[in-house]
């Protein structure tokens, strides 16, 4: 019995003595990249941008001492034919072994969405178990990955986190851009009825100066980012940006609006009132009709007026009654300017090819063959609007009528 | 190889019983009976006493006429002497004539029936009886020509006064404690259970010390196994001294190889109490307060008697409380160990980069980082414990300065780490039975090892070999781990969580005696009034 134990206890601790500090990975020998960025050079090969974190430089307190410090991120580039080796590359530049878990942000450059486009080399990050799926992934418009990736940015002083949350609160707030992490580019990329979508970001201002420390020490940055378009994709390539009320209209379509502002025209002043949606829910309904494709678009939406620039009774359930059509009109001519944008690129960004594919499977078999190309742009599409005035903020008339 | 371990042995063995034989305290003498003369009894206890000190001799007359003298003997300081001095040898001196009036009496009756006007009279006709008599407190009284012995009871001296116990604090409870006296332990829970079926088994245990223990429980409600297999592991024991309930503990106790405790060990009375009325067995040992409880379940160390004394959410919140301050206890330096050094996928990216941050200066890998900070606090505690008083302001300075500041100044360690060892320490300063406390201490090392070797992988791994090794664990036959593992339902009501008082019907089933496990009444949910109104609520209604 006592032998027994022994041999045990021997086990036990050269299990431990054996097996060493198997897979581990002390903190200060970590590169904790923040954001990674794809671009295309002139003969055609990848170039990676990793945004390294300086912890030191990041979070404040006892030790860095305040004072002046160095930047939060650095920017490491490397050149290779594919994606592993750009990546391996950029080794022989950090001084720490490249950690990926940490990587919330993939940027791509306009060139290469444009030219070679993204379905190819998103393979590498879903085979990396280190990679998150859940990474955000947006689009550099009219700008390479890299200098995105160096702009300094204050408040949030790591420029992934600043381009994550920003998406992140307009998304909620106004709702023309929202959040596209890796795993929905991928599912759009990989089914025939739905084309990808992807917000695009834009250095406004000199790249060279947005590289520097000083950028951030002003209360007015010379260089600041910002997200700008929505990039529509056909086939995996960047064809074309929505902006404005084409992006708006789209993110009504696809479910993604939360909080935003409708402005409409009141006796005849344009933009008269503002109407501020709290809730809004999204159906798109495929039917076949005489055997040809149609779908109606329903749009519920809730909200208060939020805003008045001409007298108007609010008493009175009639003019509501009144403002809710104008406010299903707008709606309406929002979604409906989106639909035609999108026939005009022909591509499917809504995804009602899909929804066909889910309702009707059968007719889904012929209408797949050029869907994009021959059946999405005579689609016809109808949206009905349901608007509801629900409050009208803490007044009730404007100061005028009282 | 063996034979050669074997033969070493049975060289030990010979050379045991040769001691044994060489030892000055030859056992034969005690035996035989006492001597007839007063001058032999006398020079016989002076020299088997080595003419100490406080071993006091009285002389006194018993028959002036006769001539016949008696002595009576004590040992200052454990005996009172306020009823030496009044029951027995004034009582001697005044009633000189009784043994003239009536010689062919034997005079040791006469002592005993009209003398000695003491409780607990016993007569000896050896001298191993004199002698635990009089070790004990007792007085002795020899006459002239008998070979008897005489010894009255006399147990006294100074004691320490019952105070409130310091080991376990209550807000809300009695406030006695035990004292070293284990008289007066007994009495403390006699008075909590006026009930003729509270039995006390009283032995003397240790070759040397002739310690008394008293084996204590409630007749039909503990379990006559358990009681006789008690009993029976006490009259095992061989050992020259008991000084603490802690060598009873170490001597009978169904594991030793494990550093959880298989007894529970109170200083409170009230706590005994509960226990006993259980079902379970107390072993109360003279010169300490602490008196052992058996059998034990683990849940037990994570009750407190204020448990049963407050309102039962409140008491049910606590015990989870607890547990999850044992956990934090033994795995919060692993965990931090895992997740910096394995992990770091789990850990949110601020708070990453915070701790990265702290981390940047530190020279050392995060396990030794742990290693130190906790072995410095170890130090400090035990410093802390042992030290005397006059100097503990010292140590807290100098550890707070030390601990807390200098080393995260100086780079040493990072401030995240100085927060877990504190968590860590005061999570193990809650845990409410000092036992389990202790032990932690030592297995939140092994888990910081195992983390250092395979992450989260291998605090898992040291949970679970924890588990298997709680569970494996016996107090008495009954399994460590009830009522959980084996599921009792039963006992549920008091393990984790503690269900209303009306709602504990029965006595733990594993523990109690089978015929006897209800502990109260049908129908005992309070039900008040249902017109909510002893107080009428419109004044005129009482006035009608």
């Amino acid at each position: 019995m006592k032998r027994n134990y022994l041999i045990l206890t021997l086990h036990l601790i050269l299990c431990v003595l054996l097996s060493g500090c198997w897979s581990k990975k002390e903190l200060t020998d970590l590169a904790i990249i923040s954001a990674m960025g794809l671009d295309l050079n002139d003969k055609g090969e990848y170039v990676s941008t990793l945004q390294v974190i300086n912890p030191s430089n990041v979070a404040g307190g006892l030790q860095g001492g305040g004072g002046s410090k160095g930047p939060p991120v650095t920017v490491y580039t490397a050149t290779g034919s594919n994606i592993i080796e750009v990546n391996q590359v950029a080794s022989t530049k950090l001084p720490r072994r490249r950690y990926y878990a940490h990587t919330n942000l993939l940027v791509i450059g306009e060139e290469l969405a444009r030219k070679e486009g993204i379905d190819n080399i998103l393979d590498a990050f879903e085979r990396n178990p280190e990679f998150r799926m859940t990474a955000v992934i947006i689009i550099a418009q009219g700008a390479k990955a890299s200098d995105l990736l160096k702009v300094m940015t204050p408040v949030d002083k790591i420029p992934a986190n600043k381009i994550i949350k920003n998406l992140k609160f307009t998304e909620e707030q106004w709702g023309e851009f929202f959040t596209i992490n890796l795993q929905n580019a991928i599912k759009d990329l990989t089914t025939t009825g739905k084309s990808t979508v992807i917000t695009g970001f834009s250095v406004s201002g000199s790249p060279e100066q947005g590289k520097k420390l000083e950028n951030i020490q002003d209360s007015d940055p010379e260089t600041t980012i910002g997200a700008t378009g929505l990039g529509i994709f056909k086939e995996g390539k960047l064809i074309n940006w929505f902006e404005g009320k084409t992006a708006r209209g789209t993110g009504w379509i696809l479910h993604k609006v939360k909080n935003t502002g409708i402005s409409f025209s009141w006796m005849d002043k344009e933009d008269a009132v503002v109407y501020q949606i709290i809730r809004e829910q999204t159906n798109s309904i495929p039917k076949i009709k005489k055997g040809k494709p149609h779908i109606t678009i329903e749009v519920k939406a809730e909200g208060n007026i939020m805003e008045l620039r001409m007298p108007a009774d609010l008493m009175d359930p009639l003019v509501l009654l009144k403002m809710e059509k104008e406010i299903e009109k707008t709606i309406k001519d929002e979604l409906l300017l989106a639909v035609e944008e999108a026939k005009k690129n022909k591509t499917d960004i809504f995804g009602f090819g899909e929804a066909f594919h889910q309702s009707y499977p059968k007719d889904w078999e012929k209408l797949k063959e050029g869907w994009h190309d021959v059946h999405f742009p005579e689609l016809a599409v109808d949206v009905k609007v349901d608007a509801y005035i629900r409050r009208t903020g803490l007044r009730n008339n404007a100061n005028e009528l009282q | 190889m063996p034979s050669f371990f074997k033969l070493s042995q049975r060289k030990k063995l010979r050379s045991k019983v040769k001691k044994q034989k060489e030892d000055p305290m030859k056992v034969d003498e005690l035996t035989e009976p006492i001597y007839p003369l007063l001058e032999d009894q006398l020079s016989f206890i002076k020299r088997k006493t080595g003419n100490s000190a406080d071993v006091v001799v009285r002389k006194a007359s018993f028959d002036e006429k006769l001539g016949i003298k008696t002595a009576v003997v004590y040992v200052e300081g454990i005996s009172n002497s306020q009823s030496i001095n009044e029951f027995l040898i004034q009582s001697i001196i005044m009633n000189r004539e009784l043994h003239r009036k009536s010689p062919e009496k034997d005079p040791f009756d006469i002592l005993k029936e009209e003398i000695v006007a003491l409780g607990d009279v016993k007569i000896h006709l050896d001298w191993d009886g004199v002698f635990q008599s009089l070790m004990s407190g007792e007085t002795i009284v020899l006459v002239d020509g008998c070979s008897k012995a005489l010894s009255a009871s006399t147990r006294g001296g100074e004691q320490r006064s019952i105070e409130e116990p310091g080991s376990q604090v209550t807000v809300r409870g009695p406030r006695d404690g035990f004292t070293e006296s284990i008289g007066t332990n007994i009495s403390l829970v006699r008075r909590r259970i006026q009930n003729p079926n509270l039995w006390v088994e009283t032995m003397k245990i240790g070759t040397v010390t002739k310690t008394d223990v008293s084996l204590v429980y409630i007749k039909g409600i503990a379990k006559e196994d358990i009681v006789n297999e008690v009993r029976s592991r006490l009259k095992r024991i061989e050992i020259d001294s008991i000084l603490e309930s802690g060598y009873i503990e170490q001597l009978i106790e169904d594991e030793s190889f494990t550093t959880f405790p298989t007894f529970y060990y109170t200083e409170r009375p009230d706590i005994v109490a509960g226990n006993l009325l259980e079902g379970r067995v107390s072993i109360m040992v003279n010169g300490t307060p602490f008196a052992l409880i058996a059998p034990t379940v683990f849940i037990q160390f994570f009750q407190s008697v204020e448990d049963y004394y407050s309102r039962a959410y409140l008491a049910t919140s606590l015990r989870f409380l607890r547990i999850l301050i044992f956990f934090i206890s033994i795995i919060a330096p692993a965990s931090y160990i895992a997740g910096t050094t394995f992990h770091q996928e789990m850990i949110p990216t601020q708070l990453l980069i915070a701790i990265a941050a702290q981390r940047e200066t530190v020279p050392f890998p995060a396990f030794v980082e742990a290693l130190i900070m906790e072995v410095a606090f170890e130090i400090l505690r035990e410093a802390g414990v042992r030290m005397p008083r006059a100097v503990g302001s010292a140590i807290s300075i100098v550890g707070a300065l030390v601990i807390g500041q200098a080393a995260v100044q100086a780079g040493i360690v990072s401030p995240a780490m100085v927060i877990i060892v504190a968590i860590t320490a005061i999570a193990n300063f809650a845990t409410p039975s000092f036992a389990v406390a202790i032990s932690a201490r030592i297995i939140r090392f092994l888990f910081m090892v195992v983390a250092a070797t395979f992450g989260f992988y291998g605090i898992i791994l040291g949970i679970l070999v924890l588990a298997i090794h709680l569970t494996s664990l016996r107090s008495f036959g009954v399994p460590y781990f009830a009522p959980l593992a084996p599921l009792v339902p039963s006992g549920l009501g008091d393990s984790v969580v503690r269900t209303p008082m009306w709602a504990l019907k029965k006595r733990p089933s594993l523990i109690a005696n089978k015929q006897n496990q209800t502990r109260m009444g049908k129908n005992q949910h309070p039900r008040p009034n249902k017109s909510r109104g002893m107080v009428p609520r419109h004044p005129q209604e009482d006035q009608e």
